[in-house]
């Protein structure tokens, strides 16, 4: 077991009063705190910090850490305290609520002594709740779907951390929104004792679609125009999410405008949203001469300035 | 098949380890979870999003070591920041379409 120098990972000197350890720790766990920090690592960072701030907070328990740190590197290769080492001042209280039972093996070596309870979740409770990103492609929240949900769930037990695999079977309900969170009651973390198990929830997350952007219960589609069919009108096919239809386009129309196709949108608990087709006026590509001759007459005939607005 | 469960109980909540009834009274007192029923405190629901704020807010209370009311400060930033971040990200796709 390797032996943590809890000084050197809150950054302070062993003879650091209580008010610089808490500083380093206030500093430290802002940055790090996975409520805070969603970088991967941040959360390995904050439990070591986490774990440190825990012990050197304490003076009864620092006080035994200190002793301690006297035989690191004694004997070789890793850490192992002292034979017959009990701790008095021990652990069972409440630290950082994020990691409940997640501390190092080397804490649980000097702290799980005597007095204290083993790290584990205290009766009474229920077991701990897990979250987990559920993708969902638009055409999925028509109607109702259902979704195999896999993931894993950490379980503590006599200070150690193992995991349960767990699968299940889903309905997600109709017209579900980015971002909003669902609850499956009692399939997270085991609970002590007679206590019930946690929850899993799922935050759904829509998938972005090639064609389709999302503005709350309504979809856009961008609809690419030839220059004569913004000025002469057309009939174009339109894709929606449950299949084409047709859509005119009027005489005269303009890239930025939005035509409401009603019903055409996402599902909502009691209906549907609508799909605007946003236009897109695109040039073709290249010219040859005879078409350029076309360009050329147009452009006398119209007498379109497009930057009218700026003045001279 | 597993059933989807809408509210969490004032009763449910206080179910979870360090969460109690004038804790979750004082959360809600800074405006950080809102109860979707419920006039009374022991009727309360919660929608499972504020379930999630409202477990955010108590780590950071006790983690961080900050008072409720840079707690409160802290939750709207993160939600305002997540808000924002999704929009930029639809924004950016739809800029996207348009220029390509």
């Amino acid at each position: 077991m390797e032996f943590k120098d809890y000084y050197s990972i809150l950054g302070v000197q062993p003879d650091a009063d209580s008010k610089e350890i808490k500083t380093a720790y206030r500093k430290l766990a802002r940055k790090y705190h996975p409520d805070m920090n969603p970088e991967k690592g941040a959360e390995e960072r904050f439990k070591e910090v986490a774990e440190a701030y825990e012990v050197l907070k304490d003076a009864g328990r620092r006080a035994e850490y200190d002793e301690l740190r006297q035989y690191r590197g004694q004997g070789g290769g890793g850490f192992e305290p002292p034979p017959g080492w009990r701790s008095s001042s021990g652990f069972g209280g409440a630290g950082a609520r994020h990691f409940e039972g997640d501390f190092s093996d080397f804490f649980n070596s000097i702290f799980s002594g005597a007095e204290a309870e083993p790290r584990q979740r205290r009766a009474g409770f229920k077991g701990q709740d897990a979250e987990i990103e559920m993708p969902i492609f638009l055409e999925e929240t028509l109607s109702e779907t259902s979704k195999l949900v896999e993931y894993v769930i950490p379980v503590y037990e006599n200070g150690q951390v193992t995991e349960i695999k767990k699968s299940l079977k889903v309905k997600i309900p109709v017209g579900v929104v980015d971002g909003e969170r669902i609850r499956l009651k009692g399939q997270g973390g085991p609970g002590q004792g007679d206590a019930p198990n946690g929850d899993l929830y799922l935050h759904i997350r829509l998938v972005p679609h090639p064609l389709f952007d999302v503005e709350g219960h309504n979809l856009v589609v961008t609809v690419p125009l030839a220059p004569w069919e913004a000025a002469l009108g057309a009939k174009v096919t339109v894709p929606t999410l449950s299949g084409k239809i047709h859509l005119t386009i009027a005489p005269d129309s303009q890239t930025g405008q939005r035509l409401r196709i009603k019903g055409r949108g996402l599902a909502t608990k009691g209906g549907h949203g609508d799909l605007y087709a946003l236009l897109k006026v695109v040039m073709p590509p290249s010219a040859n001469d005879e078409v350029k001759a076309l360009w050329l007459s147009l452009s006398q005939k119209t007498g379109f300035d497009p930057r009218s607005q700026w003045g001279n | 098949m597993t059933d989807i469960v809408l509210g969490v109980s004032l009763h449910e909540l206080c179910q979870c380890e360090g969460l109690t009834e004038q804790l979750i009274v004082e959360v809600v007192g800074h405006g950080i979870a809102q109860p979707v029923a419920g006039n009374n405190v022991v009727d309360w629901v919660f929608d499972a999003s504020s379930v999630h704020w409202l477990q955010k807010a108590v780590r950071l209370h006790y983690d961080l070591e900050i008072d409720w009311i840079a707690v409160a400060m802290v939750i709207d930033l993160l939600r305002e920041n997540e808000a924002l971040r999704r929009e930029n990200e639809c924004i950016e796709r739809r800029l996207k379409r348009f220029l390509d």
